[in-house]
């Protein structure tokens, strides 16, 4: 595993896929914009931003106020693209490997790719599929030269999710700018049968 | 109030702060939980309570892995956000937050919180209609829908799906599409307990 330029006193492991634990949009803004701009300034990077509907555009503006600059250019080249949430997860699953296989064959050194992560909403798979579209990003970015970073906002998002999700099928965990390994995660392999069947959402009989 | 009841909207925990959801539902500081425990056991002297948050904020990690498996270790040998909420769901027994909240930084309050402020809701046995019911709705799959789901329990996703069935890739989002409306269930992994829970695919 290579390691590329993160925050000035640490590298990111490529590939790699993180939950970023984060206290509202404020602290959001800040390791976004920072995460994003590295990939401004290298045209060497491509981006990736993903989320609900409207979520990665929201994003893409606000790099565009902090780099200063109009990066519609770099939209039409391909080398940022958006992706949008699906609540079929099949199809959220394809929203987000297409784009990478695009970048993959552009030929872009590293691709970073940012998902800000909704609960039980409706334009985002349900939860239970959600958890299953985090554990197979593993597989999936195992392929690519690619760092994902999967914001989880800790006042917004219910304790499952944070449980679930973001420590149990991230094997990297971020907050307050320092990058860990993270001890809770689970491989894919072993999500499915070990996590994701036993949910105590999932138990009842219905219907 | 039972702990399958419990609902404790008004409770108002600081950051790091860490509480019990006792068996009778009745949620309790650490430090006094501690305290009733360390007179029942011969446990080491580790600070919890408010010295445990002060530790907590200045890094103290062998003092944070001593308490987190101390308290783990009295518990139930290892806990995690999972055990904690299936605990509390069905067996009515004491359960801490875990290391696993612990090491969880800033998400460990959030975890607590959300544990004691959720509302937890007991879960009934099937019955033997239900069941009776259940074994007519795998009846409903095709030979191949059969077949995709076996594959869908196996984790795979539509792309594996297709390549191991050699079938084409949207031929499988029917199939799958099909699976987990026939099955009743609101998504795809729904529909994959669902064939677990009712023996429908083979659990090896």
């Amino acid at each position: 595993m290579s390691t590329h330029g993160g925050a000035p006193d640490q590298a990111f492991p490529v590939p790699s896929h993180i939950a970023l634990l984060h206290h509202g949009d404020a602290e959001l803004r800040v390791a976004a914009l920072e995460f994003m701009r590295e990939a401004v300034d290298r045209p060497d990077e491509a981006l990736l931003c993903f989320g609900e509907p409207g979520v990665g555009q929201r994003l893409l503006r606000d790099l565009e106020l902090d780099v200063g600059r109009d990066l519609s250019a770099d939209r039409r080249s391909g080398r940022i693209l958006v992706g949008e949430a699906n609540p079929d997860v099949d199809q959220q699953l394809e929203n987000f490997v297409a784009p990478l296989e695009q970048l993959r064959v552009s030929g872009y050194a590293l691709v970073r790719f940012i998902g800000i992560v909704a609960w039980n909403v409706r334009n985002f798979p349900p939860p239970e599929d959600f958890l299953w579209f985090e554990s197979k990003m593993n597989e999936v970015v195992a392929g690519f030269p690619v760092v994902g970073l999967c914001p989880y906002d800790l006042g917004r998002v219910p304790a499952r999710a944070i449980a679930y999700g973001a420590l149990e099928t991230h094997p990297f965990v971020m907050s307050d700018g320092v990058l860990r390994q993270n001890p809770q995660f689970i491989p894919p392999d072993r999500y499915l049968r070990e996590r994701l069947l036993g949910l105590p959402w999932l138990e009842s009989e219905e219907p | 109030m039972s702990a399958q009841e419990v609902v404790q909207d008004d409770l108002d925990l600081q950051r790091g702060a860490i509480a019990i959801l006792g068996p009778d539902g009745i949620v309790t500081w650490a430090d006094e939980a501690w305290a009733a425990l360390k007179s029942q056991t011969d446990l080491p002297g580790v600070p919890i309570g408010k010295n445990l948050v002060e530790a907590y904020r200045k890094r103290d990690e062998p003092i944070l892995q001593a308490v987190a498996n101390a308290i783990v270790a009295l518990f139930q040998g290892k806990a995690t956000y999972f055990e904690i909420e299936h605990g509390a769901r069905s067996e009515g027994r004491s359960y801490l937050t875990s290391a696993a909240a612990l090491r969880g930084d800033r998400a460990g309050a959030v975890l607590i919180h959300r544990v004691v402020s959720g509302r937890l809701r007991a879960t009934t046995p099937p019955s033997a209609e239900v069941r009776m019911q259940h074994s007519d709705v795998i009846e409903r799959l095709t030979p191949r829908e059969r077949q995709v789901l076996e594959v869908m329990a196996a984790g795979l996703d539509n792309r594996a799906i297709a390549a191991k069935l050699r079938i084409e890739y949207t031929t499988v989002r029917g199939h799958v599409r099909a699976v987990i409306e026939k099955l009743g269930a609101r998504s795809r992994l729904e529909a994959v307990a669902r064939a677990y829970r009712n023996g429908w695919v083979p659990k090896g």
